[in-house]
């Protein structure tokens, strides 16, 4: 079961305009009619609530339908349509993807991945003790800065059965937990990615189950933070961050948005194999967050200009 | 102590539709009126399942396309316009704080605060 991760999640959405432009705003670049990708080819599409190509939405009116996942290979496709036949129903669709569900009901689909390789640096620091990453004269940031999200990172969802989702992400498509909160759910990935989760689920009564955010990957700290400056200075509204998280240890920004979810900037999130050890801690605020800071209105400690002088 | 704030003249709110307001002067919108039909609701913008974040993704975008429902853009809540209460979304069977609207003659429309 060679998953990497979340290539594309599919939105039936109230306000499909409002949707586009704040895709656009966020980062993502246009595609095709319905497509916003990120630099590694990973995005969202976004369609009208009632359009007919979509699967069926949960009862709840969340408006994730479909969370399309990219694995190694064809042989990959197919392990897994074998897997889920056993006890479900497994179409394949037109472009060689398979479609089936979770056992809570979310569409799933599986296709050999999109992602292409990206050559880009991470965020270059300067620190005593350690050789420079950042050349003699390359200055680090301007005020024009507008980073891009790179790939598609984690999904966030409500469950009302996060031990059963647990069981069926690891029993039937081999995720891993590496970390989880008491009484509330795992932070899994899959087999083949190394990314501390790609998916969180957390247990909540029924009529909340749906999408809690999503997020993608950014190249660093200050790319979170610029971007979602950014996203403040275009009038969006902050729903938490910026911040950095303890499970996974990446950085985070996440604000309100139109796909009735928060959307997330993120970056550096740990790293882990099989010889990780899961952790668990109580749930809430000192345990989900090493720090967390509040954006202000530029300032600066200044007074008027000097008087000239009589 | 109360006092009354004037928000706005009843013009300024489109019919359906919906505006914030910064009453306190805390930077932020901490109410807002939703004009539907004629009639004027107001809330505080403070969504009830977490009880501390509000409401919109953007300044003003407190309702769904079609005008009929108040909707959270954290996690998608529904609430009616008219009582506030969430008919849908992570805290269904919750409400939205009311706050009463005056209606002056000349249009204008007023809340009343406590004065702190």
């Amino acid at each position: 079961m060679n998953i990497i991760g979340p290539d594309l999640l599919i939105f039936g959405v109230d306000d499909v305009q409002a949707c586009r432009e704040f895709a656009a705003d966020y980062g993502l670049t246009s595609s095709g009619e319905h497509r916003f990708l990120s630099l590694d080819g990973t995005g969202i599409e976004i369609r009208a609530k009632d359009d007919p190509s979509l699967p069926a939405p949960l009862d709840t009116g969340s408006m994730l339908r479909k969370t399309v996942y990219g694995v190694a290979d064809q042989a990959s496709v197919d392990a897994i349509a074998s897997e889920l036949r056993k006890d479900r129903e497994v179409i394949t669709l037109d472009d060689g993807s398979i479609e089936s569900m979770d056992d809570h009901g979310f569409v799933l689909g599986f296709q050999v991945t999109v992602r292409q390789p990206i050559d880009l640096p991470a965020e270059a620091i300067n620190a005593p003790g350690a050789p420079a990453q950042r050349g003699v004269n390359e200055v680090a940031v301007t005020k024009e800065d507008s980073p891009k999200p790179r790939t598609l990172s984690h999904v966030v969802y409500f469950v009302p059965d996060a031990p059963k989702q647990e069981a069926f992400y690891r029993d039937r498509l081999g995720f891993v937990t590496t970390d989880r909160f008491t009484h509330v759910g795992p932070f899994m990935r899959p087999a083949g990615t190394q990314d501390h989760h790609t998916v969180f689920f957390i247990q909540t009564p029924p009529h909340m189950k749906g999408i809690e955010h999503f997020t993608f990957h950014m190249g660093g700290p200050t790319d979170v933070v610029t971007a979602g400056t950014n996203m403040v200075n275009k009038g969006y509204q902050s729903f938490w961050g910026p911040g950095r998280h303890i499970f996974g240890s990446n950085w985070f920004w996440y604000f309100k948005s139109p796909f009735g979810c928060n959307m997330e900037f993120d970056a550096d999130m740990d790293l882990h194999d099989d010889q990780w050890q899961a952790r668990e801690a109580m749930p809430g605020a000192d345990n989900s967050q090493v720090f967390l800071l509040q954006y202000r209105e530029k300032w600066a400690p200044m007074g008027p200009p000097p008087k000239p002088e009589a | 102590m109360t006092k009354r704030v004037m928000l706005c003249h009843h013009g300024d709110i489109t019919d359906p539709g919906a505006q914030g307001f910064d009453p306190q002067q805390q930077g932020k919108d901490t109410v807002f009126v939703v004009r539907q039909g004629g009639h004027y609701y107001a809330y505080a913008d403070i969504c009830p399942h977490y009880g501390d974040t509000s409401l919109p993704w953007k300044k003003d975008a407190y309702l769904d396309v079609a005008g009929e429902n108040i909707v959270c853009a954290a996690h998608g809540a529904l609430f009616n316009i008219r009582s506030g209460l969430c008919t849908s979304g992570p805290c269904q069977g919750d409400a939205l704080r009311p706050i009463p609207v005056i209606h002056e003659s000349d249009g204008s429309l007023w809340i009343t605060l406590e004065d702190e």
